[in-house]
């Protein structure tokens, strides 16, 4: 007899994380039928319900792409700050500032051509976010203010900011009472791409393509990924540790910032206060699945645009479509699980020889 | 302004500030081990729900808030496995367990949407105490849970200050190898620190729907779990400071429904961002002053143990 202890592989499994990862989807879809029969529904036909709306046909498709893009860049965000070990749980936050500056770019901008107005909103909503991600970043930098809590106390005030204007000054006359910012004109909003679809997928697969290369192919990145797991030999490489965060994290926000603007210009056509929904935190998981690459950002992006689509759909048969909600926490849950055996084995430690072997 | 606006709002500031501090001490506890747990606003979730059903099925409020703790230290246990057993992230898993318990408490209440309470936690009755002008109606007519609340925070403050559970408990969020050199399990204390923890928020949550307003509706915790983590930091992790900043947030809660009838003309929504602002001005005190002393925060707040690693 003995017990039971976790002993680190001198090497990490070939192929671990997308194994991890798919049987972090596997046990999720199982917890997933057990809760739905528990809750005396079909649960196979709910799953079935679930694939046919989001992957199931080109309409379905450019729903699930639509719900992907800022699901990726909220996810690319966080995953820009993980690569040098820093958090930033303010992408939430920073998708309202970004889609507040595009809407108010889009207030002002009435009359521009249509390309024009819609290119500075995008650009405000970058600048936006990046704002937002700016005070925590100097203060890190400066002061060593830990990032964690400074981006998500920033999510409350800008969610109370947004919350201000829909309720105040931007609140739509036609409304009748309801907080909505009136509905954007119509050169404001983002072009269609196919269906659903618009092209703001065209810009978020651009942008994780364009910081994948830069993360892996320059000086730049390099210098990430060494003061992201070593501040000591980063400075012995006389990288700048201070500049770098600073840079890292306002860059962070700048992306979260531009999900904002597209989700606003494509997708949500107004300022309403659910115009995140949730897609700043849903980014934390998208990293941690993709442990922190672009690559792996834009895969697991595409599967929670899929679950989400999927979840709303269900409404109609009666099932809360929370459903999705659980299923992309259980998923995250599963691969956490999965993913420790990648790095560490298993072994059995006796009472006598508490060694371990 | 009148007297009686005057005591109600002191009134609800000691009730708003009680729901905060219930979950704000289970995070204090469990960050004093070590442990971030991001989870407050899902735990929050899962016990309102939790006290909310049992409440319906069993017509028994104490029962229903006992279910709703015994549910939350459960539900936070989860967070507790896969950080503390398997090492994952503490971020990752804590925000998941929010995201998780949000959806969860909405996929169990769904049918109990608009349903009227089978029970409610009645304020208590202090007999010629509550007729006290000011002090009767501002501190002895609340909910049990107003004095659940105090008495935990006493006992908390007890227990890390003056035990050796609580010594050692602190030194799982110090410096944990040297907790387990001294022969205590880091795993057991940091466990039940968090499940410590995942009760009082469900507590804290179950004071919503058993309480403060007897019914459920999805979303009803209303980002008050990230208050209480911001609660944790303004008090810098002493259960007494986060006390006064919880009858201080509180009593903002309750001020921003009243703001009209002072005759203030200020939004209530602008008011509701100053725990947060105040909550980063503090974090930024805390840290210059950490380059002068020891800082407040646990050291190891946040770092996974492994003994063969250590």
């Amino acid at each position: 007899m003995g017990r039971l202890v976790l002993v680190r592989r001198d090497q990490v499994l070939q192929g671990g994380q997308p194994l991890a990862f798919l049987i972090g989807i596997f046990s999720a879809l199982l917890i997933g039928i057990l809760l739905l029969a528990v809750s005396g529904h079909d649960a196979l036909a709910v799953y079935e319900r679930m694939f046919d709306a989001s992957i199931g046909s080109s309409k379905a498709w450019s729903l699930t792409l639509n719900r992907a893009v800022p699901l990726g860049l909220a996810g690319l965000a966080v995953a820009v700050a993980g690569r040098m070990g820093l958090w930033n749980i303010g992408a939430e936050g920073q998708i309202l500032a970004g889609a507040m500056m595009a809407a108010w770019v889009a207030r002002i901008g009435e009359s521009w051509p249509s390309p024009l107005l819609i290119t500075v909103m995008l650009l405000a909503a970058v600048l936006g976010g990046a704002l937002l991600g700016l005070g925590p970043a100097v203060a890190r930098a400066q002061i060593g203010v830990n990032e964690i809590i400074t981006t998500l106390m920033l999510n409350e005030v800008a969610l109370r900011m947004l919350q201000w204007l829909i309720h105040g000054p931007w609140k739509d006359p036609e409304s009748r009472g309801f907080p909505l910012a009136p509905i954007l004109p119509e050169g404001a909003r983002l072009p269609g791409l196919f269906q659903q679809a618009h092209w703001g997928a065209v810009i978020a697969l651009l942008v994780i393509i364009l910081f994948g290369l830069v993360a892996s192919r320059t000086a730049w990145g390099y210098e990430l990924r060494v003061a992201g797991s070593s501040g000591a030999t980063a400075l012995y490489a006389g990288i700048s540790l201070k500049r770098k965060i600073l840079t890292v994290l306002v860059l962070s926000g700048g992306i979260a910032g531009l999900a904002g603007g597209i989700e606003l210009s494509g997708s949500s056509d107004r300022i309403v206060e659910g115009i995140s929904g949730g897609y700043g935190f849903a980014g934390i998981i998208v990293a941690a699945l993709a442990l922190m690459r672009p690559s792996g950002v834009a895969a697991v992006a595409l599967l929670f645009g899929a679950v989400q689509v999927g979840g709303l759909s269900i409404q109609t048969m009666g099932v809360s479509s929370s459903v999705s909600t659980i299923l992309q926490a259980l998923i995250l849950f599963g691969a956490i699980g999965a993913g420790v055996f990648s790095r560490y084995s298993v072994k059995r430690v006796s009472k006598e020889n508490q060694e371990v072997q | 302004m009148s007297e009686a606006s005057m005591i109600g709002l002191l009134s609800a500031a000691v009730s708003f500030g009680a729901l905060l501090y219930l979950a704000a001490l289970g995070e204090l506890i469990s960050e004093k081990a070590g442990i971030l747990n991001l989870g407050v606003e899902g735990m929050m979730a899962v016990g309102a729900v939790t006290g909310f059903m049992v409440a319906l099925e069993t017509e028994n409020a104490w029962v229903a808030l006992l279910a709703a703790m015994l549910v939350g230290a459960l539900f936070a246990l989860i967070h507790g496995f896969f950080t503390v057993v398997l090492g994952a992230e503490q971020v990752v898993s804590g925000l998941s367990l929010t995201i998780l318990g949000l959806g969860a408490s909405a996929f169990v209440g769904k049918n109990a949407v608009g349903k009227p309470s089978g029970a409610v936690l009645a304020s208590v009755d202090w007999g010629p105490l509550s007729d006290i002008p000011w002090a009767g109606p501002i501190l002895f007519s609340q909910s049990p849970l107003v004095y659940f609340a105090i008495l935990a925070g006493l006992a908390a403050a007890f227990v890390l200050t003056r035990t050796s559970t609580g010594l050692a408990l602190r030194g799982a969020g110090e410096s944990a190898s040297t907790v387990d050199a001294a022969g205590h399990s880091v795993v057991r204390l940091r466990l039940g620190a968090i499940a410590t923890g995942g009760a009082l928020a469900g507590a804290s949550g179950a004071y919503l729907t058993l309480s403060l307003t007897p019914q459920w509706t999805e979303g009803v915790t209303a980002g008050r779990g990230w208050i209480a983590v911001a609660l944790v930091i303004f008090g810098a992790w002493r259960p007494g400071r986060c006390a006064v900043g919880a009858l201080l947030f509180g009593g903002l809660l309750a001020l921003k429904s009243r703001l009209q009838t002072f005759g203030v003309d200020l939004s209530p929504i602008l008011l509701s961002m100053i725990p947060y602002l105040l909550t980063i001005g503090v974090l930024i005190v805390i840290s210059i002053r950490a380059r002068h002393r020891p800082s407040s925060a646990p050291a190891a707040l946040g770092q996974a143990y492994r003994r063969e690693e250590r």
